[in-house]
């Protein structure tokens, strides 16, 4: 682009053709006030207030808007003629007419020296600058925004004035909105969708978490604007540095290791199929992981604890054991239920009024300080049902108006079948293994146990490694396990990858295959058969070699041998046969 | 008194080994007629060991490997396999009854399976009452190398 | 005929020979109008009556009976036009058709009762080419339309038709260019920029593709030139399009019309899909390797959609609203690709320039404006209708020679050219009270005379030096009975409705002024609403995104120009000079009256009594002043006077009146 000479109110300015006559002024530090300018916007020039004079210094002379006027060679622009001035003070005083007294208006009338608009003032908090509009198109791509009707009918509206689906709830618009008419009121008020709510990250830019290496922010695809509707880019126009890389994809690094810790974590137990709970058919029965997103500060509800309706509840159910001991589901203990279920008890103690009942079969709390704590709740009246929550159903149920829910249970300490009613369900959902449990451990060649979680070496002696050398186990990815349990395991798991490391060399296993050269006949047929490809044939010898430092003494070729030429040590043909006459003589 | 077959388990070193063990460490009960020989892969069992077996008086073999495709050593037990059907082609010709040899699949964590495996097998052996084989089994031969 | 399909230039001229050939030139043909302004006076029953006269007498195959497009005389209507000899009858009734086909046809005979009668010189007309409404004028562009049917290919082609396309595409595309800037063409459609220049900007703009448009949104009311040219002979403007496609290097064009011209769309989509069955559209026209084609996209008829940025907006699928024109849209117009813009007019002219070839189409009309001008005459004028004339006629011909003067016996006040966007008032400067008006507004010196825009020849210039502008074609005549506060106020309610209300100026500035002028034609109005209204207007002047707000002032600048002392009436006096503006005005019945009831049949109020053949009185205080009275009484009887006088007027009335009225008509107040 060339570059062209102008001349703004005296100052000489050189720009880039094409540019508009906004961005001179304002590098020159002339104000130009604008009502429908944004940055990173297309400039609309809807309101009209950024006009100035154009003269080509010839006589010619022209009324133009700054935020949209290209600049040529030899262009003069006043910004303050009486000309211009009265045409801004007339437009403002013809959009305060319609609009209600806003800040923004006002401020600018101040500055035009407007003390009492001639033609009063409306009540509109629309000034139809457009901004919302643009944004929704221009950044975010959402297209859920348009102006309706014409000429002084014109309104912005939704499709067909309804909620849209189109609409992704970003809060863009309400953000670039100058006179607050877009409010997130309705965002605000469905703020807490209970089933929505997951532990996923909130915003689409963040630390995968605290101490993430590269300890850098991230994208994430699924909640980014950008990849979901193609506009936005917001975050590459702000960043100073040009950090931001849309076109990074994962990438698939293959990287040589010696040891693995496998510390794959747990899934949480779907409720859904409980039909008894409830639960994704009443919108306030969530799960532990959920309530535990809305007590965070950062979460959906800023860390307040409120039903869907945005009420706080009157009294809150803790179900313990969903999906625990549960012959139907997983029999095993989740370890954890019990005592978070206290401390979710103790939250709402201290943030609500809000009455706890917790359902629960055996309290399980071992471990240091693990009882005090449950004293503690026993003291701040939480009441503690002993039964298994065996139902939830909707309070309409029982006409009653005390709470929205009837969790039922049998309270087996007096005897008797209790409806509790309560506004607010917490069902503390098993630990479960992932989901993709098995694929992992057949790629690290360990093996998994009936209810998915990885099995360790050996339950005493070898609870951190594998079956498999180099492969250890750290956290609930081999048991379920608290966080204490879980940063000793994996103080262990490291420590034992550290020995190899420091060790600097492996100690083999004395168990591994022999070739007696003298009895090979090289016909190769162990050459194919090693899944560790640990024979060489020599040619010149025309015999086949064995790596023991690559042998894992499985015996598979020992077993083929067709002249018995190949000797699985401490698994010898001799050894067998003398176990086997041993045992049948 | 009854007639106790006696059989002989070969079991490979990672899951039906530990499975057993997780049978023992459970304290489940099963009949004590199996007697385990740890081999470290199912791949490792000699057609010649099971003939021995039998020649040496056993009523029943039982081979155990891990579960097809969660081979501790990648895909021995699926050369076992192989060896199997081919060795009980083989004890047929003998005049043994072929399912005097079984192959299950038993993984570490399948004690309980592991328990199912041995009792319901010393059942079917006791069934078929002892093995006659009147000497038509051969020594196998050993290789001078072994000495 | 869909058997036809041109490969080669030498393929249409060889079909125009062998239609002209095939032609009867004695074969009588009746060319029916059947254009929108004579299919709603009743041309489709007056069609199928001659199709049953022709019918009865046996003469289907000797006689032709061809529907025409518009002939212009709209007035007249429905006309039809008895070839070869020329005969025009006018206003005809179903029952006239077997009278026509009786005597003319069969018998040679004319009928008198339905030839033109000069309402001036009481002559009757026997030949159309004789009715002085036509003989002013210069029909280039509609002088096809009498002669063919818009829906038969062959009837274009045989009159000449495609032949300059032939010519066109022999030649080189800037050689194209270079005649059509040398013909001197100005855009029809209001700003009156060169049409060559734009081509040469957009074949010379950078971008890939191209695509040229043609403007037939046309929304002033009273207009419909663009209506009667796409209706009556769409191949022109078809043609003009594939010319301007060639020489401007695109091959994809848009035709933006407004669905409320459902006749229009209808022949115009059947003329593209011959031209297109001819091969004269798509891949490899005539054999020479140029595509071109064309689609059609209807407005929905929003009068902003004639605004070029709003148009191309329109047709991409967004909401119609302009936006800036900094950068051109030969430049960056539609997908923000180089486009050419015409209007249907513009684009009629070049098959003509091409045919004719440029230096003899530029001797027609003045220095700076070339070629004819159609305009739609309406309002108080006794001959309405579309007229076509060459550059350089004054507005004073178009109006008392061509449009025969104002209606009645009224005094001509002004006329309004252009509609509401850009429109401007053209008038008597002569006048006393006009005089006054211009100097009080700083036009004028006492002293000084004003050069009469009636007097000035129609070019682009020659009006725009003077403040007017030529624009589009809309001539609305008003006569003394129009209040030009009144007027003011039609237009910027018209312009309220029609704002996009994208731009603050537009949208809240034309409300603000209608507010005020309301004011005035409600008698509350004060002297400062003048300054306030002029004030105003340079605003929206200076700072409206598109023109629809540029112009909208127009209305209230020139009324306030020439008729400063009709709004000093409103303000001052609380009287509308043209008994008009409801508030302001009473009606009353004076001496004249005959007592023939006719008057109180439609008042809507029962506010008249009077016993038959005895003097009338409105009860005030019923009298909503609608004026259907006033329009119905033939004598003239009922007056409007300034708001309260009325039972006055009515009572001096009882005195005079003596049965029959005999004495003078009293002045009144």
């Amino acid at each position: 682009m060339a570059q062209v000479h102008v001349n703004i109110d005296g100052h000489d300015i050189v720009m880039e053709e094409g540019a508009y006559v906004l961005e001179g002024a304002r590098s020159l530090g002339i104000r130009i006030p604008t009502l429908c300018h944004y940055p990173y916007m297309t400039p609309y020039a809807a309101c009209r207030i950024c006009a100035v004079e154009a003269r080509d210094g010839k006589g010619w002379t022209k009324i133009v808007t700054a935020c949209n006027y290209p600049v040529w060679d030899g262009l003069e622009i006043h910004t303050g003629t009486p000309r211009v001035m009265n045409a801004r003070r007339v437009n403002l005083e013809m959009l305060m007419s319609r609009s209600a007294p806003v800040p923004v208006l006002q401020q600018l009338a101040d500055e035009l020296g407007i003390e009492k608009p001639r033609w009063g003032t409306g009540d509109d908090t629309c000034i139809l600058c457009g901004l919302c509009v643009r944004v929704c198109d221009e950044v975010v791509g959402a297209h859920a925004l348009a102006f309706s009707d014409r000429g002084i009918f014109r309104k912005v509206a939704t499709p067909f004035g309804g909620q849209s689906d189109d609409c992704i709830l970003c809060g863009a618009c309400a953000k670039v909105c100058p006179t607050g008419h877009i409010a997130l009121d309705d965002i605000n008020q469905r703020q807490v969708v209970h089933r929505d709510i997951s532990l996923a990250p909130n915003s689409a830019i963040s630390l995968p978490f605290r101490q993430a290496v590269p300890n850098v922010p991230r994208i994430e695809p699924e909640h980014c604007i950008h990849f979901n509707t193609g506009g936005c880019k917001v975050c590459s126009q702000v960043c100073p540095k040009d950090c931001i890389q849309y076109d990074d994809t994962e990438q698939i690094e293959e990287i040589e290791v010696g040891a693995v810790i496998l510390a794959t974590g747990f899934d949480s137990f779907d409720p859904s199929v409980m039909k008894q709970y409830g639960y994704g058919r009443y919108p306030n029965v969530v799960t532990a992981e959920q309530f535990e997103m809305m007590n965070n500060a950062a979460g959906p509800t800023g860390g307040r604890i409120l039903l869907e309706n945005g009420e706080e509840p009157r009294a809150i159910g803790i179900v313990h054991c969903v999906g625990s001991r549960d012959q139907n589901h997983h029999k095993y203990c989740s370890r954890v239920c019990c005592m978070y279920a206290f401390k979710f008890s103790h939250l709402v103690k201290e943030k609500t009024k809000a009455e706890v009942y917790q359902f629960y079969i055996d309290i399980r709390s071992y471990g240091k300080g693990y009882e005090e704590f449950y004293q503690r709740i026993l003291d701040e009246d939480v009441n503690i049902i002993r039964g298994r929550g065996a139902e939830v159903v909707p309070a309409s149920y029982r006409r009653t108006e005390e709470g929205q829910l009837l969790v039922r249970c049998e309270d087996t300490l007096i005897g008797k079948f209790r409806e509790v009613p309560v506004d607010m369900v917490i069902l503390c959902t098993a630990l479960e293994a992932r989901a993709d449990a098995k694929e992992v451990a057949r790629k690290f060649n360990i093996s998994t146990g009936a209810d998915g979680w990885f099995i360790e070496a050996h339950p005493k002696l070898g609870p951190v490694s594998t079956t498999t050398d180099g492969v250890y186990l750290a956290g609930a990815c081999q048991s379920p396990k608290d966080i204490p349990d879980t940063v000793s395991q994996g103080g262990a798991a490291a420590s034992h990858v550290l020995k190899l490391l420091c060790l600097g060399e492996i100690l083999l296993d004395a168990a591994f295959a022999e070739i007696r050269e003298e009895n090979c006949s090289g016909c190769r047929i162990c050459n194919g058969l090693c899944p560790y490809n640990a024979i060489d044939f020599i040619a010149e010898k025309k015999v086949s070699k064995v790596n023991a430092a690559m042998c894992k003494a499985c015996g598979t070729c020992v077993a083929a041998c067709p002249t018995g030429a190949i000797v699985g040590k401490h698994f010898t043909d001799e050894q067998i046969y003398a176990q086997i006459e041993g045992i049948l003589t | 008194m009854s007639f106790e077959p006696r059989i002989i388990g070969f079991l490979c070193n990672w899951c039906s080994y530990t499975g057993a063990d997780l049978a023992g460490t459970a304290r489940m009960k099963y009949p004590p007629n199996m007697t385990s020989i740890r081999v470290m892969c199912s791949g490792r069992i000699d057609p010649g060991f099971i003939l021995s077996s039998f020649r040496k008086g056993a009523d029943g073999v039982l081979v155990c490997g891990c579960h097809p495709g969660d081979c501790h050593y990648v895909e021995g037990n699926y050369k076992c396999l192989r060896r199997m059907l081919l060795t009980r082609q083989l004890i047929k010709d003998f005049g043994i009854d072929p399912v005097r040899l079984r192959l299950e699949w038993v993984s570490a964590s399948e004690g309980a399976r592991f328990q199912e495996v041995i009792t319901e097998f010393t059942e079917q052996i006791r069934s078929l009452g002892p093995l006659k084989l009147g000497g038509l089994v051969p020594e196998v031969e050993r290789t001078a190398v072994h000495t | 005929m869909s058997d036809m399909r041109f490969t080669s230039a030498a393929d249409v001229d060889e079909y125009r020979r062998k239609l002209i050939r095939q032609r009867n030139d004695d074969k009588t043909i009746i060319a029916l109008c059947a254009g929108t302004g004579c299919l709603a006076c009743g041309c489709e029953a007056v069609s199928e009556a001659f199709r049953e006269a022709l019918a009865g007498s046996n003469l289907e195959r000797e006689v032709e009976l061809k529907r025409t497009g518009c002939h212009g005389f709209c007035e007249r209507g429905p006309l039809a036009v008895i070839q070869p000899q020329g005969v025009f009858y006018q206003k005809l009734k179903p029952a006239d058709a077997k009278l026509i086909v009786e005597q003319t046809i069969k018998g040679g005979q004319l009928v008198k009762r339905l030839l033109y009668r000069d309402p001036q010189t009481k002559e009757t007309i026997v030949h159309e080419k004789d009715i002085p409404f036509y003989k002013k004028q210069m029909r280039l562009i509609f002088g096809k339309n009498g002669f063919m049917d818009p829906t038969a290919i062959n009837d274009y082609i045989a009159l000449g038709g495609y032949s300059a396309v032939v010519k066109a595409l022999r030649m080189k595309p800037e050689d194209i260019i270079k005649e059509i800037t040398l013909s001197g063409l100005r855009g029809r459609g209001g700003g009156g920029y060169p049409t060559g220049r734009k081509w040469a900007s957009c074949r010379k703009a950078k971008g890939t593709p191209k695509y040229i448009i043609c403007n037939a949104d046309e929304g002033d009311p009273g207009a419909f030139m663009d209506r009667s040219l796409l209706e009556g002979n769409p191949h022109s403007v078809v043609e003009g399009m594939i010319i301007g496609a060639y020489a401007i290097g695109c091959s994809e064009g848009f035709v933006y019309v407004r669905n409320e011209y459902p006749l229009a769309v209808k022949n115009l989509v059947h003329a593209i899909k011959t031209a297109r069955e001819c091969g004269l559209l798509g891949q490899n026209i005539l054999g020479t390797g140029f595509n071109f084609d064309i689609d059609i996209s209807r407005g929905g008829g929003a009068f902003v959609c004639g605004e070029s940025t709003a148009l191309m907006a329109s047709l991409e699928g967004k909401t119609g609203e302009p936006r800036a024109k900094y950068i051109h849209t030969v430049e960056a117009g539609l997908w923000d690709k180089p486009s050419c813009l015409n209007n249907v007019e513009t684009w009629a002219n070049v098959p003509i320039i091409i045919e004719m070839n440029a230096t003899k189409y530029a001797e027609i009309g003045t220095s700076g404006s070339k070629g004819t001008k159609v305009f739609a005459l309406t309002g108080k004028v006794n001959n309405t209708g579309l007229v076509e004339v060459p550059m350089g006629i004054t507005l004073r011909e178009i109006l008392y020679d061509i449009g025969g003067g104002v209606r009645g016996k009224k005094r001509f006040k002004a006329v309004q050219t252009g509609g509401p966007s850009g429109g401007t008032l053209i008038v008597e400067t002569g006048e006393r009270g006009i005089h006054d008006s211009m100097v009080a507004h700083g036009d004028l010196r006492e002293d000084e005379e004003a050069v009469n825009l009636l007097d000035l020849p129609v070019d682009f210039d020659e009006l725009t030096k003077d403040g007017s502008m030529m624009v589009s074609g809309g001539m609305i005549v008003m006569d003394e009975d129009s209040c030009m506060v009144d007027v003011a106020r039609y237009f910027l309610t018209f312009l309220k409705e029609e704002s996009c209300g994208k731009c603050l100026p537009c949208r809240e500035g034309i409300r603000r002024m209608l507010e005020i002028l309301t004011r005035i034609s409600d008698g509350e109005g004060a002297m400062e609403d003048l300054a306030e209204l002029e004030e105003m207007s340079q605003v929206l002047i200076d700072t409206s995104l598109c023109q629809l707000g540029g112009s909208a002032p127009n209305p209230i600048l020139s009324t306030i120009r020439y008729f400063r002392q009709e709004y000093k009436a409103h303000i001052l006096d609380k009287r509308c000079p043209a008994g008009v503006c409801k508030a302001l005005v009473s009606h009353a019945i004076t001496e004249k009256c005959t007592g023939c009831r006719s008057c109180a049949k439609p008042c809507p109020t029962a506010a008249i009594i009077g016993e038959s053949k005895g003097l009338h009185h409105i009860i005030q205080e019923k009298c909503i002043q609608c004026g259907a009275c006033y329009q119905i009484c033939k004598h003239d009887a009922i007056v409007r006077v300034k708001r309260g006088d009325g039972d006055a007027v009515q009572a001096r009335a009882a005195g005079l009146w003596k049965g029959k009225p005999k004495a003078e008509p009293v002045a009144v107040a």
